[in-house]
């Protein structure tokens, strides 16, 4: 029994009992406290709850993993499911609290005269834009004017629904249609009050941002997987998973379809000659669709003939070299307007010499989201280089011996 | 130690109260009638001081003159200097592990290429050219000891700048995990083929005779050696806590060789005071 069932079991016994079987069922029998099931109840369903569990109302852990299994996940949390269990699941206009009704009807009516403000930004938006830039102020003028109304109209648009119970449900129960404002922008704030915090501290602490790229400042929530396995950002990735190309799944927190570029790139090739670190691009693909709904991105999956440059190089790690951070950068087109795609190829086939801040420059593009991920030398590595053929893989890494200082006699005999 | 300064007020008060105290004291001293009268008539204008004595028993002033002369063994409450400051300057060639800097608390901190001790001792964790710099991007306040490589560069590096890095290291013929030692032994020790155990014995010491051996010499291991009595069959007598002639013997030589090895003691230090 989970912890949370335990903890509402006797309140929840007591309610079942007395009313939360629905309101027709207060009318028809009051029944006292009694710990044995009413005789209407009795009767069992076609089938018992643990042969197939409701993703609404399972709450015990087996059961959950259960359905995991099968491809369901559990909606809600688990607290919330677990309370459901008991209730009548009546719909918030039929609930007999008269303070949360009335406290209802202030939301509505918020709401209402947000929708009213939203009709007339949009007339006021229209009138400005149709008006000619000479009666405008200056086409500037102009131009900014309708920026500042449009961004007022968002603001006034994600107003209209915060309040609202049934968003907040809908949003935690993961049922968010991204397409709507308000969704995104509960999966912004979300996402920004800590899986963005571990992003950047890792990309900064790992020196992946002065390194790889001079500045990011991701602003899509992107998510890396490896044979089905999510990867935290800075994770190390044993090389036999990532023989094949990664997942990503890059959230987008804008309206409309970005065009992006992808780039996965090694910053700690070491090269014993000059006693230095080489950059190596392992995967580099252009005119990649983004949208707020079209989040999946399969790295291995993605047209050879029109977006992947340079297809994925499984990465590895000589025995003994520091571990390889492997950046993934997802970078803005300028505009998204699409690369061309022959010339990108034609350029762009040296995997060695390419450094992402040259490419920045040369396509005008703008890193929106980063992840990274870490490969050092492990069991699996041996056989990934035999397979891809890596020249060097039977060379191992030693620390160079250290030349020390010339002893120099700190009190010589002259001193006595 | 009372200073007779702060005993002013107090005075003032006893001369307040004086009448009531001298009036107890009278009460209570045992005196004879005939003193009595003598003292009310004729001592009252001196019994001032008298009074004033239990209250201040100090009337030390210590003056300025005497306190500049100083305390007594103050030199012996200075302790010994603890050797901190830089040990490497600015531009000074350092290698990995080399002490720059030893401080109480992080007056200085690690910057490029170096790091902080237990106790806040700065130190270069790569070869290089020691730089004492700030870096208001980093800290507004703090100041920073780091290593460059080139002996011309400057600290700090531009904000967004790739880091610079040395390898360090060399590429050698990668060697197998060695758990080879085992089989050897098993290839020795093990089941003939006409059934009869074989003792064990390690592979590598199993050939007969000297070899070479560490310290450049041909000799035999030396759990060969240990057991060379063994195989002469030669056997230590057992203990036996009643033969007191033995037990005598061994005191005696034990009793001779301290005494030599205290004369020789004495001669070493004779002989090096005479150098």
């Amino acid at each position: 029994m989970a912890h949370c069932e335990r903890a509402s079991k006797p309140l929840l016994q007591c309610l079942r009992n007395t009313y939360t079987r629905g309101l027709p069922a207060i009318q028809l029998s009051a029944r006292g406290f009694h710990s044995t099931a009413a005789v209407g109840e009795a009767q069992p369903d076609s089938q018992p709850f643990h042969k197939s569990p409701d993703p609404e109302l399972v709450s015990s852990p087996r059961l959950e993993r259960r359905l995991m299994r099968q491809g369901t996940t559990p909606v809600g949390s688990r607290r919330r499911r677990a309370a459901l269990q008991g209730s009548a699941n009546l719909p918030f206009e039929q609930l007999p609290y008269q303070c949360f009704q009335e406290a209802r009807q202030v939301l509505l009516a918020d709401r209402a005269e947000k929708l009213e403000e939203i009709e007339k930004m949009r007339q006021r938006i229209a009138r400005v834009e149709a008006l000619s830039p000479e009666e405008a102020g200056g086409k500037n003028s102009q131009k900014s004017r309708v920026h500042a109304m449009q961004q007022h109209l968002e603001h006034l648009k994600i107003h209209a629904d915060i309040n609202d119970p049934l968003v907040k449900r809908k949003f935690e129960d993961g049922q968010g249609d991204m397409s709507k404002p308000i969704y995104r922008f509960l999966a912004d704030r979300k996402w920004r009050e800590y899986r963005r915090k571990i992003l950047v501290q890792r990309i900064t602490q790992m020196n992946v941002v002065p390194d790889v790229l001079p500045h990011c400042e991701p602003t899509v929530d992107t998510k890396l997987y490896f044979n089905y396995r999510q990867v935290q950002p800075g994770d190390f990735v044993e090389a036999k998973n990532s023989i094949s190309a990664p997942k990503l799944d890059v959230q987008l927190f804008e309206r409309g379809e970005k065009l992006v570029t992808i780039a996965v790139v090694d910053s700690d090739v070491p090269n014993v000659e000059v006693d230095s670190f080489d950059y190596k691009t392992h995967y580099l693909a252009v005119n990649v669709p983004i949208s707020a709904v079209n989040t999946k991105v399969d790295l291995s999956q993605l047209s050879a003939e029109s977006q992947v440059v340079l297809p994925w190089l499984p990465p590895v790690a000589q025995k003994g070299s520091p571990y390889h951070r492997l950046s993934v950068f997802i970078m803005e087109q300028k505009d998204s307007q699409p690369l061309d795609y022959a010339a990108v190829k034609a350029k762009e086939t040296d995997r060695d010499n390419t450094l992402l801040r040259t490419l920045q420059a040369r396509y005008h593009l703008k890193a929106i989201g980063a992840h990274l991920f870490r490969t050092q030398w492990d069991e699996t590595t041996l056989e990934v280089m035999k397979q891809i053929g890596f020249n060097e893989a039977d060379v191992e890494l030693r620390r160079k011996k250290v030349e020390p200082l010339p002893y120099k006699r700190r009190n010589p005999s002259s001193f006595r | 130690m009372l200073q007779p300064r702060l005993l002013v007020p107090l005075r003032a008060l006893e001369r307040a109260f004086a009448p009531s105290l001298r009036s107890a004291q009278q009460a209570y001293q045992p005196q004879s009638i005939f003193q009595r009268t003598l003292s009310a008539n004729m001592a009252i204008p001196k019994v001032m001081p008298s009074i004033s004595r239990p209250l201040l028993p100090f009337s030390q002033v210590r003056f300025a003159s005497h306190a500049s002369q100083g305390t007594a063994n103050r030199h012996s409450r200075d302790p010994a200097g603890k050797r901190l400051g830089a040990k490497r300057s600015g531009g000074e060639y350092v290698v990995p592990g080399c002490i720059i800097f030893k401080q109480r608390g992080s007056k200085w901190f690690p910057g490029e290429n170096c790091a902080m001790g237990r106790d806040h001792t700065i130190y270069a964790t790569q070869a290089g050219y020691v730089r004492y710099y700030l870096d208001p991007e980093r800290h507004p306040e703090r100041r920073y000891i780091g290593i460059v490589f080139d002996k011309e560069a400057k600290l700090p590096y531009p904000r967004n700048a790739p880091s610079r890095r040395k390898l360090n290291m060399v590429g050698i013929t990668r060697v197998e995990p060695v758990g080879a030692q085992p089989d050897l032994t098993a290839s020795i020790a093990g089941v003939n083929a006409d059934n009869t155990q074989v003792a064990s014995v390690e592979a590598v010491n199993s050939e007969d005779g000297p070899q070479l051996r560490p310290g450049y010499m041909y000799r035999e291991a030396n759990w060969i050696i240990g057991r060379a009595a063994e195989k002469a069959g030669i056997f230590a007598k057992p203990y036996d806590r009643g033969n007191r002639w033995l037990a005598w013997r061994k005191r005696q030589a034990r009793a001779e060789r301290a005494a030599q090895m205290k004369s020789l003691k004495g001669k070493k230090k004779s002989s090096k005071k005479a150098k």
